[in-house]
């Protein structure tokens, strides 16, 4: 099915957005199991503007990601966070969600007994915030609604959240989120893997929907691919757990034609991972 | 009502008590007295994870009638008010609904003492049929001193549209009152029983509480049992549930204890007739000092007879659980299949969990024969992941915990019964 996807907001937007957000990263260090694998790295993500970083496996890209949303197994050792002026690293893990922080994630866990859509609706009226809850109707009108642009299976919201679901089927149900949750920073981590092109597209449409000045994108990719579908304003390449080059889109082309292997001698890398240098 | 102390050796007189105060016929009264026997002359049992040494085996005096019950209870009974229900406090029969209609058709549905009464000979053919006075210290306890329980007959082909529900209350007035409940479902009956029992107040410790559920499922017969216990700290609680099925009769259980008793329960399915087959879904929420012992089992004597077990704990604080599925084909049962499940959750890291999955197999030709078990933690990565779309971590740590236990929630057959369990749940899982 390649059929055209047309994403409406509209009315139904459940989560009013704010002023356009502000998200710095500067200099940050991240440690796992006691290894630095981020080290030193910064960046400015406004709304309105979506930010790839590419680079090779074992880079600190996911880490990064998973830092950045506070995943428990990752220490920041160093360097600031912040939303909006706000300091993230002192937020807990649901306290970032709710100040408009969405991570999807390379491996979403799956939690048996637990529908979709009730995990879906408590996860919307935390974010909502006591006393505003979202009517049960209005959430399932829209919650259907965002299934079919996204081209799920209706079932899907009774069945058990990401419980025997495809890699394909996890991804977009992580877009399904994202596009109820109506976040001010989304991160998305290696979305395009493990989807076949049609999946791809309706998932860059929904993300191509959810683009405006309320709104800033983190893409982490492995591939230019994601990113003939999702244009960035800004590619960084990540090597060694930090930036090493900064660009326009024209750099993620660059890449696709070249690879790697030119940055690296540019820059006098011989092995781009974590550690390697050492 | 005498408040004193009754020592156990000479609790003969129990038996006299209730064989006046019910006026029960001799075959019962000499039931009674060869179960007292029994009982004396066995030693008290060895267990390889339940230290008895130091537990009590005193029961009774037996009170006449202590209280209308807890208001607990009340709001319970309320709410089953427009359903078929008896309510049994400290062993003697309270209150009851029972409409006209559940008795068309044959059925036969009372406290079981006015079952002796009424239906004399089906209960002398049955009651203990499925659980002898002889199998252990505590069933023959129970055989001499049952104050009075449940008794549900269905006639052949007669299929009972409603769910029979038996509440229980125990109070430290009671001293120890013994259930015991018979079910008999004739060839070709459907049921759905449903038994709650409740604790008002703390129990005196020194006594033994001792349930005995007994189901005679006939041929094709289809029985649903379910059971809610609190088994609460102070006494030594035994119980033993067991169902005899005969040729294609199916019996499903549902079974959810909550408390921090000292417990030793039995659930048992002894399939025995070709083709039965039989299903166990049990939730345990332990807390405080509880120790509980549960052993799920499968009798495998028919041939194709199919068995499933699936046990869910949750556990916290000092509580030591210890959950035991067992599985036993006999010789001869060829065709026999069977799963067994078993799934620990510690909430806090003094907790104490035991997983024990028992195959015991002497017939070659099995179809299936398959046991998991694990203890373990709550999953930090559904944590982790349920806060980062915004859950805050208690609300979260509750979800993922009744993503656990709700689908064996889901199989009480009676939606007050079990929106009362899940109520009680929800309270305990701090």
């Amino acid at each position: 099915m390649t059929e055209k996807v047309n994403f409406t907001f509209g009315q139904e937007r459940l989560v009013t957005r704010m002023a356009s957000p502000v998200f710095q990263i500067r200099d940050l260090h991240v440690k796992v199991e006691n290894k630095e694998i981020v080290r030193g790295l910064s960046l400015e993500i406004k709304g309105g503007e979506i930010h790839a970083i590419m680079g090779p496996n074992g880079t600190g890209k996911s880490t990064l990601a998973s830092a950045l949303m506070g995943h428990p197994a990752y220490e920041i050792t160093g360097g600031s966070v912040t939303l909006d002026g706000e300091n993230v690293l002192e937020m807990s893990v649901d306290e970032r969600a709710r100040a408009g922080m969405f991570l999807a994630m390379q491996y979403p866990a799956e939690v048996s007994g637990v529908s979709n859509a009730n995990f879906l609706r408590t996860a919307l009226n935390s974010r909502l915030g006591e006393g505003n809850e979202v009517p049960v109707l209005k959430f399932h009108r829209q919650l259907q609604q965002k299934m079919k642009e996204l081209n799920i299976d209706p079932t899907f919201a009774e069945r058990y959240l990401n419980e025997g679901f495809s890699g394909g089927e996890k991804k977009r149900n992580e877009i399904l989120q994202m596009a109820m949750l109506n976040p001010r920073l989304a991160i998305l981590d290696e979305i395009d893997s493990g989807l076949d092109i049609d999946a791809l597209r309706i998932v860059a449409d929904a993300v191509n929907s959810l683009r405006s000045p309320e709104i800033g994108f983190l893409i982490i990719t492995h591939y230019q691919r994601l990113l003939q579908h999702i244009v960035p304003d800004h590619v960084h390449v990540m090597m060694q757990g930090r930036i090493v080059r900064s660009g326009g889109r024209e750099l993620a082309e660059k890449l696709e034609q070249n690879g790697y292997d030119w940055l690296k001698q540019e820059l006098g890398i011989e092995d781009e991972t974590v550690g390697a240098e050492a | 009502m005498t408040t004193e102390q009754t020592p156990i050796s000479t609790t003969s007189s129990l038996i006299t008590d209730l064989v006046h105060r019910f006026n029960e016929p001799a075959w019962l009264r000499e039931r009674r007295e060869a179960a007292f026997a029994k009982y004396e002359e066995m030693p008290t049992p060895k267990l390889e994870k339940t230290d008895l040494r130091r537990r009590s085996f005193d029961i009774g005096p037996f009170a006449s009638l202590t209280a209308g019950g807890s208001a607990r209870v009340r709001a319970l009974l309320d709410s089953l008010k427009d359903k078929a229900f008896v309510f049994i406090r400290d062993g003697v029969a309270v209150q009851s609904n029972i409409p006209d209609t559940i008795h068309q058709q044959g059925v036969v549905l009372s406290s079981l003492h006015a079952a002796v009464s009424s239906h004399g000979s089906l209960v002398e053919k049955h009651l203990g049929s499925v659980v002898t006075a002889e199998e252990s210290k505590w069933a023959a306890l129970n055989a001499a001193f049952w104050n009075d329980g449940a008794f549900l007959y269905v006639p052949r082909n007669v299929k009972l549209e409603e769910t029979v529900t038996f509440v229980y209350e125990s109070s430290a007035q009671g001293h120890g009152a013994a259930v015991r409940s018979l079910l008999v479902a004739e060839e070709g009956a459907e049921c759905a029983y449903t038994e709650v029992f409740l604790t008002d107040g703390e129990l005196e410790s020194g006594k033994v509480h001792a349930d005995v559920l007994e189901v005679v499922a006939g041929a094709r017969a289809s029985v649903k049992i379910a059971a809610s216990t609190e088994y609460r700290k102070g006494p030594t609680n035994f119980t033993i549930r067991r169902a005899k099925l005969a040729s294609d009769a199916k019996v499903d259980w549902v079974y959810c204890d909550i408390g921090d008793g000292f417990t030793v329960g039995l659930l048992e399915s002894d399939l025995v007739g070709t083709g039965s087959t039989s299903t166990l879904s049990g939730i345990g929420i332990g807390f405080g000092r509880q120790h509980f012992e549960l052993t799920a089992s499968m009798l495998h004597r028919g041939r194709y007879s199919e068995s499933d077990i699936s046990m869910h704990g949750a556990i916290r604080e000092r509580a030591n659980s210890i959950y035991r599925t067992s599985t036993h084909i006999f010789r001869h049962a060829a065709g026999a299949g069977s799963e067994q499940r078993d799934r620990m959750l510690m909430l806090d890291g003094t907790a104490r969990a035991d997983a024990i999955p028992m195959l015991l197999i002497d017939e070659n030709d099995v179809q299936r024969c398959g046991h998991a078990a694990s203890v373990g933690r709550l999953d930090e990565n559904q944590l982790y992941y349920l806060q980062s779309r915004g859950i805050p971590e208690k609300q979260a740590r509750r979800m993922i915990i009744w993503g656990y236990l709700e689908p064996t929630l889901e199989a009480f057959p009676d939606e007050v019964v079990r929106e009362f369990v899940r109520q009680h749940i929800d309270e305990e899982l701090v």
